[in-house]
């Protein structure tokens, strides 16, 4: 079997980016992991409505004509709408579905996160559904909210969600350089390049600053941490603040990548981050940022291989084994083993 | 023989008071009676009710397997579905067109559990030493593996145009070709599956299957064979997920790779949660709450997705252990106060089982 040099350099780069959406979620898993010892299942929902808002930040800011005055600053808000659709999700969730049954066996909370994960998708699915209803309620004749505003309300949740396919406009072109017989996309490197300094920056935040002193503070010895009179639930709060933040980046970033999103989108990339979570060492930080990169470029590698159909055996197969011979992963530290 | 499960049925509700236990039996007797005849008597909507039912039945079955492998046994296994479409898929395969095969049911049935049973085996030897988490995600993976193959496999399953025309299964010279007469098959196949493992819950093996659940080093410790437990579990699970496949493929006539996703095995763990994990009777209330009633509400809302996965969230809050949870259980967790003291019912159970 012979290799295609520029097709394989070119799944390579491809395998890069895929891994950066993979680190990005990761470390949503990985973070929830160390400080809860649970696995969020409702993750890769986040990971979606952060693409959700996304785009209907995008929308608006195209309205306001935004993107034709000044673009970059477009763009970046159009990230920090991802991002704050997704944190206000993943607050909530941990809020409501995890932080009562913290204390139950470990069953509850993973079958609240299926629930969850089922809920956040109907949700987004039914959106302008539920909008439609609820602007036909009437109160004795009178409708429960002025009606010039329930237009733009049900065209705003219609913008929103829907059962329908989402289209993200087209702003990464295929443009680029070429080295050699090998195209590089500018998206791509700024994907690349962008995901590795917010990684860097986390990085940093956990290792240098008093929140992530706490963190890890809280993910070593939640007993001890609060003896220490740090708020558990403050600190539990912000990790789903920031782990969900980075799925809304990295869902704005795939949308834009692959200009479609749906409401189903995310179960695969989510599964596939968990294993780059699990592939890295769950519950250490760069761990799932290497583990994401790994799974990326294995997943090329194994396109040379297998028929593409074959592409999530890949990533399911390195994580079963992964499993089997070293549980801990590569950066892992020795976590206790823990039961139901 | 069948006042024993029916026993263990209500097991949880005051037992103690003889007048409950007749009373409960008898309120079991009429649901069974009232069951067995629902086909007979004509009412409106029959055929939706007899099909529902039917498909309670099945997924009782389903549930009843997956808690061999996680109420019995403790192992959290979310690829469930794996053994529900090789039951499916064999039976298809040996019972259709498709390669002019064309087996009987009853030899059909018996080898396509075994195969689902010893396909437990093999892709349980890999993951024995994993626990909690990490088994629940490679089990997803197994889940997700199974799909994709059965997909692609062209050559074997046709991929995603399915397996059509598959055979009936043929019983004293009648044919299996009307929905009554698969709503027996399955009422008959569910009773026989829930003295099976009443059977085995109150076993030898399964007292094996709770030491080791409530904890693995000391049950391994008191000389368990945990690693040949654990196999065990799978293997009885995939047995019964490849009965409720062969059934379900001959019930539907066709199969396509989308009845084998992710959501059968979501289903079947949820039923089992909302009902109580370990609990036989737990299974067929959760099947009914889980299966039956979206499949009712089907008609009148689409809603019924968004309120299922709101109902799981208040569930898990509000009544973790779910709607009929396992006496046996319990005891063990010490949440029961009223009942009998732990060495009091563990002297039972044994005295029993001997």
């Amino acid at each position: 079997m012979s290799i295609n040099w520029p097709v394989f350099a070119d799944q390579l780069i491809n395998g890069l980016t895929v891994g950066s959406f993979y680190a990005l979620i990761a470390l949503g898993y990985t973070m929830v992991y160390g400080v809860l010892l649970m696995i969020n299942f409702a993750h890769s929902e986040i990971f979606m409505v952060g693409a959700y808002s996304g785009l209907f930040t995008m929308n608006r800011l195209a309205e306001m004509g935004l993107y034709e005055t000044s673009p970059a600053l477009a763009i970046l808000l159009t990230f920090l709408g991802g991002a704050i659709g997704a944190a206000l999700t993943g607050v909530t969730l941990e809020r409501l579905a995890y932080r009562p049954l913290r204390k139950a066996t470990r069953l509850a909370p993973l079958i609240s996160a299926i629930g969850a994960s089922f809920f956040l998708q109907e949700l987004v699915r039914l959106l302008p559904t539920i909008g439609k209803a609820v602007m036909g309620i009437r109160l004795g004749g009178q409708s429960l909210f002025p009606v010039n505003w329930q237009q733009s309300i049900i065209k705003l949740m219609d913008d929103f969600g829907g059962s329908k396919v989402k289209i993200y406009p087209g702003i990464m072109t295929t443009a680029g350089f070429d080295i050699g017989d090998i195209h590089v996309r500018y998206s791509q490197v700024v994907i690349l390049v962008s995901s590795l300094l917010i990684m860097a920056a986390l990085y940093l935040l956990v290792r240098y600053t008093r929140l992530g002193k706490a963190m890890r503070a809280v993910a070593e010895d939640k007993e001890a941490a609060a003896l220490m009179g740090i708020d558990i639930n403050q600190i539990i709060s912000r990790t789903f603040l920031i782990g969900s933040m980075l799925a809304g980046v990295a869902g704005v970033m795939m949308g834009m990548y692959y200009l479609q999103i749906r409401t189903t989108m995310g179960f695969v990339p989510g599964i596939k981050a968990f294993t780059a979570a699990v592939l890295g060492g769950i519950g250490n930080i760069p761990g799932a940022m290497l583990g994401g990169y790994v799974l990326g470029l294995a997943e090329a590698i194994g396109l040379q291989f297998l028929p593409a159909v074959y592409k999530d055996v890949v990533a399911f197969g390195i994580l079963v084994l992964i499993l089997i011979f070293k549980p801990t992963g590569i950066l892992g530290e020795v976590v206790a083993q823990k039961k139901l | 023989m069948r006042s024993r499960f029916v026993t263990t049925l209500f097991e949880r509700i005051r037992s103690d008071v003889p007048a409950m236990q007749w009373f409960l039996r008898g309120l079991t007797g009429l649901l069974i009676i009232a069951l067995l005849v629902i086909p007979l008597i004509p009412f409106q909507q029959q055929a939706l009710w007899v099909r529902v039912i039917g498909y309670t039945g099945l997924y009782i079955v389903l549930g009843l397997g997956l808690n061999v492998i996680l109420g019995f046994g403790g192992l959290l296994h979310l690829g469930f579905v794996t053994f529900y479409a090789i039951g499916a898929y064999t039976y298809a395969i040996l019972a259709s067109d498709l390669f002019g095969y064309h087996l009987s049911f009853w030899v059909v049935l018996p080898l396509a559990a075994t195969l689902a049973a010893f396909t437990g085996i093999l892709l349980g030897i890999p993951v024995l030493r994993t626990r909690g988490d990490y088994l629940a995600i490679i089990t997803l993976g197994f889940g997700e593996i199974t799909r994709i193959l059965i997909t692609n496999l062209r050559s074997l399953t046709k991929g995603s145009q399915g397996i059509i025309g598959i055979d009936d299964p043929v019983l004293f010279g009648v044919t299996f070709d009307s929905g009554t007469h698969y709503y027996y098959l399955i009422f008959a196949f569910a009773i026989f599956v829930i003295f099976i493992t009443t059977r085995l819950s109150n076993s030898r093996v399964g007292r094996a299957w709770n030491a080791m659940r409530e904890d693995e080093d000391v049950a391994r410790m008191t000389g368990i064979n945990t690693g040949h437990y654990k196999l065990l579990a799978f293997a009885v699970g995939g047995f019964i997920g490849g009965l409720a496949g062969v059934i379900f493929a001959a019930w539907q006539g066709s199969i396509f790779p989308d009845n084998f996703n992710l959501f059968v095995s979501i289903n079947v763990l949820c039923l089992i949660i909302i009902g109580g994990v370990g609990s036989i009777p737990g299974v067929i209330v959760g099947a009914l709450a889980l299966i039956a009633l979206p499949d009712i509400l089907r008609q009148f809302s689409e809603y019924r997705l968004l309120i299922f996965g709101l109902l799981l969230v208040i569930m898990m809050i509000l009544r973790p252990a779910g709607f009929l949870p396992s006496k046996r259980l319990q005891i063990e967790l010490g949440q029961a106060r009223e009942d009998p003291p732990p060495d009091n019912a563990a002297s039972t159970t044994g005295g029993k089982a001997s």
